[in-house]
């Protein structure tokens, strides 16, 4: 009852008496008034009369009423409101064009708003997200150089206690296996210090977090589920807690189910499960004090970033000093707010979008402007009569401005529920420049920033139209409609905004023209290799089967293993070559042995060449099309053997060797040992290698940095528990996926090809669509391009309705003009002339400005401003808003005279 | 016939609320009792008069309710709140102090000043 009863109750006691129930009173008094009258002595109808002098009209009373109790602003205001719609509803096209260039800015713009809230404002569900630092090793350098600094058990309890921390989450992220299935299933597991609940703060959607008493009795064996996890493997069956998942072949319980933002941790890749730390496998570990971790940092309230790097450096260093022997020059701890990579990678780009699309808004403004001037002169009559009867100009100017905030609200409500949709454009184009844990969502900020917008585009854009139409000096004399055949009045405004309107689309226009261009500059640098009809295949060993492991563990075991897979794939009919290659997957190639330092006979020990280490098989090379230049590629023994020969790239030849004199040259790795427990080297890896052969330079530092010296090394030196084949095929590869797992299985039952992101089934040209430069160049490109071809049309739909416009209200000046004998070229320039001209205007300007902002997008876009492409678009722009001026213009040559007078 | 009262400004409202707090009336009535009580020298302005009321139901110092009328029609009768009691007293002790001060200044002869 009471709650529904109480509003009822509060609603009568605020809400204004109704229309009937005000005259019903008002009525009666009128009759008591009239029969008083009669009563001294008039007649009826001389009483009838007198009453309604002295009192009023009922039908007028309820005016009163509202006036007297301060409702009259909101009925004017719900009068105008009507007004604005019922005029929308009298000029459908105006109206269309209005609402649609409003609501592309305010769409384009609400999304853009939406993803930097996403992205940048609020991206993560952790608590005190803002004070949780990722802890780097950085070289003071290259400070944009970074690399995640990994510590043992007893440091991260060292810095648990140090004054600037409020409290550390160590991780550390492992392929594990479901087992016990039918087939194994490998996925993502990340195992988390045990305060990894009260770290986050996040409340579970089901079940409970990690606590610090799973840490118990080495450990207890329980499972909290990623989300997206728990939907996929599960189908978010809501009574999972308790159950049990069998992981590497031990038995885990189900505590707890993450909520759906939770996706920790996205700056690697996104975990299935989250374990305790106690129970990582210390198999092959000399204990588990050497497992090292990653670390997340809170910092306490107000401590400086500088300080607490002060504090935890040297312990980090202490650590990493013991372990690895040295401390790199020049290098330092850093913190870094989690957000600080999505910002570093992704912020300018966002930013660049979105004055991409404010430029887009105010172009439509702009545009809603000119459409409003233009619409104003056939009500020139009607606000002169609202003049007349004693309107002020301010209620004028009202008026107009809320006829104006009607269109932008109604291009709002469009542009919102468009930008739904347009905000995931981007995440489409580039989903991992952004946060997987920022889930885009239409939210009371964002209505409110969209809701503020509509009312300042209508505001903005109404405003000029509305102070112009409400001069008294620009309203004409009542009776005189505009029949005379006077030239229009100056219509300066009307070509600023042309001008303006038609620079900033020059500018979005360059902009996108040189987004292109550098896409396409992208495109075509060489490669090196041949992406086409190649894929890669991933397979990881069961190195947490100690059963499995034992037997596949050896050196010897584990080349032919490998082989005896890659035999099965090259039988497959349809299959052309199937190369080994471990983290071999241009154009970025990484891996264990990513950056190496080089010992090069006949070379002193002052010069330390580096070269990025590639582990592959001979055929890869084929495979992958990268031309021999000098010497030969290793045999199928000397492969198998893996030691004293090497294949080196031309970067690294022309660098470190005269090229001329590079086959024979010995050179040695040193760093080429175990770098973990599970991987096993040849018997010599370290020893001097005899340089057989030099290959083309194909790119390993992805597209926008240059091909880096790399040295082939094959692949059995050091054996790991993962490999990729690379599989070349007739046609699209991915057709054979099929038929190669199936091959694969057919060698081990339980064999899986993974599914993960850096081992996971990928087509060389998906690899380098991949790529950070290429992603963020098309992404540029294509938003770029759309936004420039929106502005282009709105620039080029006010143009056209402008010289509609006027040419529809000179007719009679056309008429005149014609009959008097104007050669009709005359007559198309005098219709044209006004928007042509300042069509030109708003070109030079904009190429002015183009050019001088040229230099800071040049910085921003990270390429240079084309010349080629701004002239491009200014022609481009010039000839579609002659076309737009000339369409309209040409009605005006075929007006016949005659007609046109009779209007007289 | 004496000569008719202008009303100055915001006096209105005031006379109302005093001829409602005598007994509930309609919108007529409250002017036939001013007009009454006067002596029919207050010549109020019809329209100034109802939104005088309006603005006094609005400021919840007198409350409307339909009712029937001594000819048997329905009409809206005006009664006084306990708000509305407050202010005719707060306003009635301000009028009277002010016209006790103008009367007392304007009384003055030269020789006592």
């Amino acid at each position: 009852m009471s709650l529904l009863t109480a509003i009822r109750k509060l609603w009568r006691s605020i809400a204004p008496r109704t229309q009937s129930d005000v005259e019903e009173e008002f009525r009666f008094t009128l009759d008591a008034y009239q029969e008083d009258l009669i009563r001294r002595g008039l007649s009826e109808e001389g009483a009838r009369r007198k009453a309604r002098i002295d009192l009023g009209q009922p039908a007028a009373q309820n005016e009163t009423y509202r006036q007297a109790i301060g409702l009259r602003l909101f009925d004017e205001l719900g009068g105008d409101i009507r007004y604005g719609l019922r005029g929308l509803r009298r000029n459908p096209s105006f109206a269309a064009v209005a609402v649609l260039s409003l609501a592309l800015g305010i769409g384009a713009t609400t999304a853009m708003f939406s993803l930097i809230y996403a992205v940048l404002l609020h991206p993560f569900p952790y608590a005190d997200a803002d004070r949780i630092m990722n802890v780097f090793g950085v070289d003071e350098r290259d400070p944009d150089a970074y690399t995640w600094l990994m510590l043992g058990k007893a440091e991260l309890d060292e810095m648990r206690l140090a004054a600037p921390v409020e409290s550390v989450l160590g991780f550390t992220l492992a392929n594990v296996e479901i087992t016990g299935g039918e087939l194994p299933e490998d996925i993502m597991g990340y195992y988390l210090t045990e305060n990894a609940g009260t770290f986050f703060g996040v409340r579970p959607l089901l079940g409970r977090n990690l606590e610090q008493s799973d840490a118990e009795n080495g450990g207890h064996s329980v499972v909290v589920l990623n989300y997206q996890f728990w939907q996929r493997h599960f189908g978010g069956d809501p009574h999972i807690i308790g159950r049990t998942l069998e992981i590497d072949h031990a038995s885990y319980t189900i505590i707890g189910v993450m909520p759906r933002s939770f996706a920790f941790n996205d700056m690697v890749q996104v975990g299935d499960v989250y374990l305790p730390a106690s129970r990582i496998p210390v198999v092959n570990l000399p204990s588990a004090a050497t497992v090292p971790y990653i670390l997340m940092v809170k910092l306490r309230h107000n401590v400086t970033r500088a300080a607490a790097n002060s504090v935890l450096e040297p312990i980090a260093f202490e650590d990493l000093k013991q372990r690895t022997g040295r401390i790199p020059d020049h290098a330092h701890l850093a913190l870094q707010p989690i957000i600080w990579i999505f910002e570093k990678n992704t912020g300018t780009t966002l930013k660049l979008l979105l004055s991409g699309v404010v430029l887009l808004l105010i172009i439509g403004c702009a545009n809603c402007s000119i459409l409003l001037l233009a619409r104003g002169r056939t009500r020139q009559h009607e606000l002169a009569i609202r003049c007349a009867i004693g309107a002020s100009r301010w209620r004028i100017v009202r008026q107009l401005l809320v006829e104006a905030v009607v269109i932008s609200c109604a291009g709002a409500v469009l542009g919102v529920a468009a930008s739904y949709w347009l905000a995931r454009f981007p995440m489409l184009l580039s989903p991992d420049s952004f946060p997987a844990e920022s889930v885009i969502r239409i939210n009371a900020p964002i209505l409110a920033f969209s809701v503020a917008l509509a009312l300042l585009c209508g505001l903005v854009f109404g405003l000029v139209p509305a102070l112009r139409l409400s001069r008294r000096d620009a309203a004409p004399t009542l009776p005189g409609r505009q029949t005379g055949v006077v030239a229009a009045p100056a219509k300066h405004r009307w070509s600023v905004l042309i001008a303006a309107q038609v620079a900033l689309t020059l500018l979005l226009m360059a902009t996108a023209g040189t987004a292109i261009h550098s896409f396409l500059v992208l495109m075509r640098t060489p490669l090196g290799y041949d992406p086409a009809n190649v894929m890669r295949v991933g397979i990881g060993l069961h190195n947490k089967n100690p059963g499995e492991w034992s037997r596949i563990q050896p050196r010897e075991a584990r080349i032919a293993y490998i082989k005896q897979i890659q035999e099965k794939i090259a039988s497959l009919p349809g299959v052309s070559t199937v190369a080994v290659g471990v983290d071999a997957t241009p154009p970025s190639i990484g891996g264990a042995f990513y950056e190496r330092s080089v010992q090069i006979d006949g070379t002193g020990d002052h010069e330390q060449p580096q070269a990025r280490v590639t582990l592959v098989d001979q055929r890869y090379f084929a495979a992958l099309h990268i031309p021999v230049r000098q010497g030969r590629i290793w045999d199928a023994d000397e492969n198998i053997r893996g030691d004293f020969i090497a294949v080196v790239n031309q970067s690294f030849a022309t660098r470190y060797l005269s090229s001329s004199k590079a086959l024979g040259r010995q050179l040695r790795i040193p760093g080429l040992t175990p770098q973990n427990p599970y991987q096993v080297v040849s018997a010599q890896s370290t020893a001097w290698r005899q340089i057989i052969g030099v290959v083309g330079d194909e790119r390993n530092d992805g597209l926008d940095h240059p091909v880096v010296p790399a040295i082939y090394v094959p692949y059995t030196a050091v054996m790991q528990t993962d490999a990729q084949f690379f599989v070349g095929a007739q046609g699209d590869p991915l057709n054979y996926l099929n038929s190669i797992r199936a091959a694969v299985a057919s060698v081990a039952p339980d064999q899986q090809i993974s599914t993960n992101s850096f081992n996971g089934t990928l087509t060389l040209n998906q690899a380098l669509e991949r790529d950070a430069q290429y992603r963020s160049q098309r992404l540029f490109s294509i938003l770029f391009g759309v936004f420039s071809a929106m502005a282009l049309a709105l620039a080029l739909v006010g143009i056209f309705s402008l010289v509609a416009y006027s040419v529809a209200q000179r007719t009679t000046e056309f008429g005149v003009r014609l009959a008097l004998g104007a050669p009709r070229k005359h007559v198309l320039w005098v219709a044209a002339r006004i928007a042509l001209v300042s069509t030109a205007v708003g070109i030079v300007v904009g190429l002015a400005v183009d050019s001088f902002l040229g230099a800071i997008l040049a910085h921003w876009m990270e390429n240079t401003f084309a010349a080629a492409s701004l002239i491009a678009a200014a022609a481009l722009l010039g000839l579609s808003a002659l076309v737009a001026c000339l369409l309209p213009a040409r009605r005006a040559t075929s007006v016949s005279p005659t007609e046109a007078l009779r209007y007289e | 016939m004496t000569k008719p009262v202008e009303l100055p400004q915001g006096t209105l409202e005031m006379l109302i609320l005093k001829a409602v707090s005598l007994g509930a009336l309609h919108g007529y009535g409250i002017l036939l009792r001013i007009q009454q009580i006067s002596g029919e020298r207050l010549e109020i302005l019809q329209g100034s008069f109802y939104t005088a009321i309006y603005r006094l139901e609005r400021r919840g110092w007198i409350k409307g309710e339909w009712g029937e009328s001594e000819n048997n029609r329905r009409a809206r009768f005006y009664s006084l709140t306990t708000a509305g009691s407050r202010q005719l007293k707060a306003e009635t002790a301000k009028w009277n102090d002010m016209a006790a001060v103008v009367a007392g200044i304007l009384g003055k002869k030269a020789d006592e000043i």
